[in-house]
């Protein structure tokens, strides 16, 4: 079994699904004989042929809105949108249709698509291209929103979401896509949807994380064990519906909670996690919950993004404000 | 040097204002049962359309936009169409959601303001009513592309107005279903205002029909107060749909002859002499004008098709306000196939302050 | 508002009337010139009758199967136009009150006691009082180590005694007074010298308060402090603070200036006895329009004490012992009834608590 990158994991979980189930579709905009400006769809064209493989026209809302409509017709469409940035035409076909179908057919018709599209900084990349705005979608009844934060997530996640009979937004972190390898093996296991996976257990202080931020989150965990402060680390992976009972349980443990996110601050998901700590979970805790995020403000272009994306560093400081807040 | 290029629009109309037949009428327009049918659908909209306004003016039904005026397009563009094809529509194609089997009690539950309206015991796989403009036309060619993966001999009927047109989900559709050559025809049911905008201001385009060749394929426009004129061109065209021919735009001409929704003004905006001057071209009566000269329709055959269609009507709206609503939980029911762990305890205080009320 | 009436026209051929087969409009549309507003039945035909100009339909002259005669009313048109809805769907209200707001930045609190929830939830399961609690913390913040440290000194004071009944809810009722009430004491003394030898000094008491309320009403009151508005009440209701094994109780001797002192002495021991065998009914414990504590028959001369709301006063007597005075010039022993009386500075001045005790002295310096 090789190890493989986040992307090939994807690429693997396609084929995968694709194969077992004929109405799965790709569709989007250089998928099929590019196989994906990130090689996501690498392979798929010339295995699967046109018929399961579209190269669609310029046309984000028509990659969305037709995927509602095939889906609505029985078939299970994966959708990419190439970057984060070129999905907010889309939203009017997930608000008001793709997450709406089910509900405002009372079951009749239903929407099982996946819309998929890479996200987040640091990759130098020119404006609009490194977006992190998943709490846009979060918001959304009937959406689910997964993001993936390993090879090895990625496969069993993307997996479940094609199977999943209700739309996913389905946000890969991009600036992970290679930076990280695993042994993941074919085998069609998908993971759980709607819960949280504790990356590393311990008791001193509790990090909520996703996406990308795994990596500082896990660096900032090995740098506090090295001064004897043992924390726990929480990738959320499915944003909506939200896993809370698990987040509960670890900070009634540990008493402490930083969240940790690239997107901007304000509004953010996090907001929702620590109202929902101080709803549910006030007496557990010893400190109050810090976030660290992006600043609110427009993502810098490529000169000045360091300064913007969250470092480990920061991610230790926060804690250590946090243990040590008496 | 400039070139203007003017394409020739094709239009369709075979019987004029009056009910004169002007053209020769296709065959299906031959049989009286047929056109009967037609004619007694149209009867039955435009009762259906007075009952659901009055139905809002005693605060029993939500907002409505009737069809007054437009019954010859909807009824002819559903009248064109295969049980197995599908239907995507706007809110005002009522005509044609009849036609297809939606019930008059479905309709008014779903503008009542009730989801399950929209759980059509007949046409299952049509779409909902769509209310932001021209965003069902994704879903027209989503489905055409299904039948075109699955090598199914069906078509999809997408109906939209003139002012959806100028919205990008639209041409993003069109140009789709022409460089994919899907079986989908647009049909545009141009009333010729979008609320307080009229036709000539929504687009430079001579016509609409012009729309369809910067996508590849053909556009012609039919008098649509002529239910003949709309069901032949629309059927024609679901046929070459069907038989892989491709997409077409049919751009039916009619007139909104009453307000947007029940809350709008037209008057605002638009002079009453000029909407009684198209009260002249309306459908219904150049219909009836015809099977009265030619199909021997008469007195007592226009007298009990009235009566028969009221009676329906007022049998549909009571079954609607004898419905039972819903219980409130049921809000929660159908958001994802199965509820979400995160979702119960919402379920459940709703659940709860419904059983504390009741 | 004009109306105009259209009447059915002549619809040719020699008809007189027509039967009305379905309406086409309904009361409220706004109709235009040649629009169908009706289909009526003639001899050879249903035949359509358009408007004759637009306007607003206000009524409807009969219904669906009906006969008109030809020129007789049809259709009422009302010239009014139709009030803007402001909308094109649903429906957007048109308020009359509106909720006038004024912005106010709302005072900051101070909380007496920092501490985190978790903090708090500790103290509450160990038993300790988090204002007992010297914090340590920085700003002032109760640790959980000074929530420990505080419990194990409890500790070593023994379990807490949990007040319960009578105990209990003088702490309460003390608590709700204090928070209350802006009390003043004046103090002065009796020369009871003439008293005779077996006097009861709270039935003498009780006399000589009625006598003080009847001189200044002020003192006999009930005060509202929500309202700011007080009773003054024509009887005297006397509330006897009365000690027990189990607690102080204050029953009320009620009408004390309208008995004669048999009576009230009977009535006394009567509340005396009952509050000792727990057997005193709640409403004779209360209604207290103003109170009585002869605590010196335990000991003590003077005592700032507690006006429990609505009282506005509260007598107190210490213990009547012989003393040095001075009179006419020279030195001589009396008999002296140490007094105190605490009043409510919300509703009685100064100097109605001052004449009320002159006037109390006057009464009580009587031999009978």
């Amino acid at each position: 079994m090789a190890e493989i990158t986040l992307v090939e994991a994807i690429n693997m979980a396609l084929a995968r699904a694709m194969e077992e189930d004929d109405t799965v579709l790709m569709l989007g905009e250089d998928v099929g004989v590019d196989g994906g400006v990130f090689r996501a769809t690498d392979g798929l064209l010339s295995r699967f042929g046109r018929r399961r493989v579209l190269d669609t026209p310029l046309a984000e809302v028509a990659i969305a809105g037709v995927s509602v409509g095939v889906a609505a017709q029985g078939f299970r469409p994966v959708a990419e949108i190439q970057f984060m940035g070129f999905i907010y035409p889309t939203i009017d076909q997930l608000v008001n249709h793709a997450a709406r179908l089910r509900n405002r057919t009372r079951g009749r018709l239903t929407c099982p698509m996946v819309l998929r599209a890479p996200f987040g900084g640091g990759i130098h990349a020119p404006e609009h291209h490194s977006e992190s705005t998943e709490a846009m979608f979060a918001h959304i009844p009937g959406l689910r929103v997964v993001i993936p934060s390993s090879p090895a997530l990625a496969y069993g996640l993307l997996l479940a979401s094609i199977r999943d009979p209700d739309p996913v937004v389905f946000l890969e972190p991009k600036r992970i896509y290679r930076a990280v390898k695993e042994k993941v093996e074919d085998s069609g296991d998908a993971l759980p949807l709607d819960t949280c996976f504790v990356r590393r257990e311990g008791s001193d202080i509790t990090f909520v994380t996703w996406g990308a931020m795994i990596q500082e989150t896990l660096a900032a965990a090995d740098e506090l064990a090295a001064g004897g402060v043992s924390a726990e680390v929480i990738d959320l992976a499915t944003l909506k519906p939200l896993d809370m009972p698990t987040i509960l349980d670890s900070v009634e443990k540990t008493g402490r909670c930083v969240i940790v996110h690239e997107a901007a601050l304000t509004a953010g998901f996090g907001a929702e996690i620590a109202a929902r700590l101080a709803e549910h979970g006030l007496l557990s805790l010893q400190a109050p919950v810090v976030r660290v995020a992006g600043y609110d403000i427009v993502m810098p272009l490529p000169k000045m993004e360091h300064h913007y994306m969250p470092s480990s560093e920061r991610v230790v400081a926060a804690a250590r404000k946090v243990l040590e807040f008496s | 040097m400039t070139e203007d290029v003017d394409i020739e629009i094709k239009h369709t109309c075979f019987l004029d204002s009056q009910g004169k037949v002007i053209e020769p009428l296709p065959a299906f327009a031959e049989d009286p049962k047929t056109l009967i049918g037609l004619y007694r659908t149209m009867v039955l909209t435009r009762t259906f359309d007075a009952k659901a306004i009055a139905l809002q003016r005693t605060g029993r039904l939500g907002t409505y936009s009737s069809s007054l005026g437009q019954e010859a397009v909807t009824v002819g563009g559903g009248g064109a169409m295969l049980s197995e094809d599908v239907l995507a529509g706007t809110y005002r194609e009522q005509g044609a959601q009849f036609m297809r089997g939606v019930t008059t009690v479905e309709l008014f539950t779903y503008w009542g303001g009730d989801e399950r309206g929209s759980n059509f015991a007949g046409p299952v796989n049509d779409f909902p009513i769509s209310i932001p403009i021209g965003s069902h036309a994704p879903h027209a060619a989503g489905a055409a592309l299904a039948f075109k993966l699955r090598d199914e001999q069906r078509a999809v009927l997408c109906v939209f107005g003139d002012g959806a047109t100028s919205k990008g989900d639209v041409y993003e559709a069109m140009n789709l279903a022409g460089v994919w050559k899907l079986p989908l025809v647009f049909l545009v049911n141009n009333n010729q205002w979008a609320i307080s905008l009229p036709r000539a201001a929504q687009t430079a385009s001579r016509t609409l029909a012009h729309k369809a060749f910067a996508c590849g394929f053909g556009g012609e426009q039919v008098d649509g107060n002529d239910v003949i004129a709309v069901r032949h061109a629309v059927a024609e065209a679901l046929a070459n749909a069907r038989g892989g021919g491709g997409p077409r735009l049919i751009e039916a001409l009619t007139y909104r002859l009453t307000d947007h929704t029940t809350a709008d003004d037209a008057s605002r905006y638009r002079d009453d002499e000029t909407v009684g001057e198209f009260w002249k071209q309306e459908p219904l009566a150049r219909l009836r004008n015809y099977l009265s000269e030619s199909s021997g329709w008469t007195r007592e055959n226009e007298e009990a098709l009235i009566a028969d269609c009221a009676a329906e009507i007022e049998k549909a709206a009571e079954e609607y306000l004898a419905l039972a609503p819903a219980s409130p939980e049921t809000m929660f029911d159908y958001l994802y196939a199965s509820l979400p762990k995160d979702l119960a305890a919402q379920r459940d205080e709703v659940l709860k302050k419904a059983a504390g009320d009741g | 508002m004009s109306m105009k009436t259209f009447n059915l026209p002549d619809l040719g051929e020699g008809l007189q009337d027509a039967e009305i087969v379905s309406w086409h409009v309904s009361v409220g549309d706004h109709v235009v010139t040649d629009q169908p507003l009706v289909s009526v039945e003639t001899d050879k035909a249903v035949v359509e009758v358009p408007s004759p100009h637009s306007g607003r339909i206000f009524k409807l002259c009969g219904d669906a199967g009906d006969r008109i005669e030809v020129g007789a009313p049809l259709v009422e048109f009302e010239e009014k136009a139709a009030a803007d809805t402001g909308t094109v769907v649903g429906e957007i209200k048109n308020d009359a009150d509106a909720i006038g707001h004024s912005a106010t930045v709302a005072a900051r609190e101070s909380f007496k006691v920092k501490a985190t929830p978790a903090v708090r939830a500790l103290a509450h399961k160990l038993g300790v009082d988090l204002s007992l609690v010297q914090p340590t913390g920085s700003k002032g913040l109760v640790t959980k180590q000074d929530v420990e440290r505080a419990a194990s000194t409890l500790d070593q004071a023994g379990p807490l005694e949990k007040l319960r009944g009578v105990r209990r809810a003088m702490a309460e009722r003390m608590a709700m007074a204090h928070a209350e009430v802006v009390p003043a004491t004046v103090t002065d003394e009796a020369d009871v010298g003439s008293w005779p030898g077996k006097t009861n000094a709270t039935i003498r008491l009780a006399g000589a308060i009625a006598a003080a309320c009847r001189a200044v009403p002020a003192l006999n009151a009930w005060y509202d402090g929500h309202e700011k508005g007080r009773r003054l009440h024509s009887s005297v209701d006397l509330g006897i603070a009365v000690n027990t094994a189990d607690g102080l109780f204050v029953p009320v001797l009620r009408d004390v200036g309208n008995r004669d002192p048999a009576s009230l002495s009977e009535g006394l021991d009567r509340l005396k006895a009952d509050v000792a065998v727990r057997s005193i009914p709640a409403k004779e414990l209360r209604g207290q329009t103003i109170s009585l504590s002869n605590f010196g028959m335990l000991g003590g001369r003077y005592a700032s004490l507690v006006v429990v709301p609505p009282q506005v006063a509260i007598v107190g007597a210490g213990r009547v012992e012989p003393r040095v005075v001075a009179a006419a010039g020279k030195a001589v022993v009396r008999n002296i009834l140490p007094l105190s009386l605490t009043f409510d500075h919300r509703a009685v001045t100064g100097a109605e608590a001052a004449s009320f005790m002159a006037a109390l002295i006057q009464d009580l310096a009587k031999k009978t």
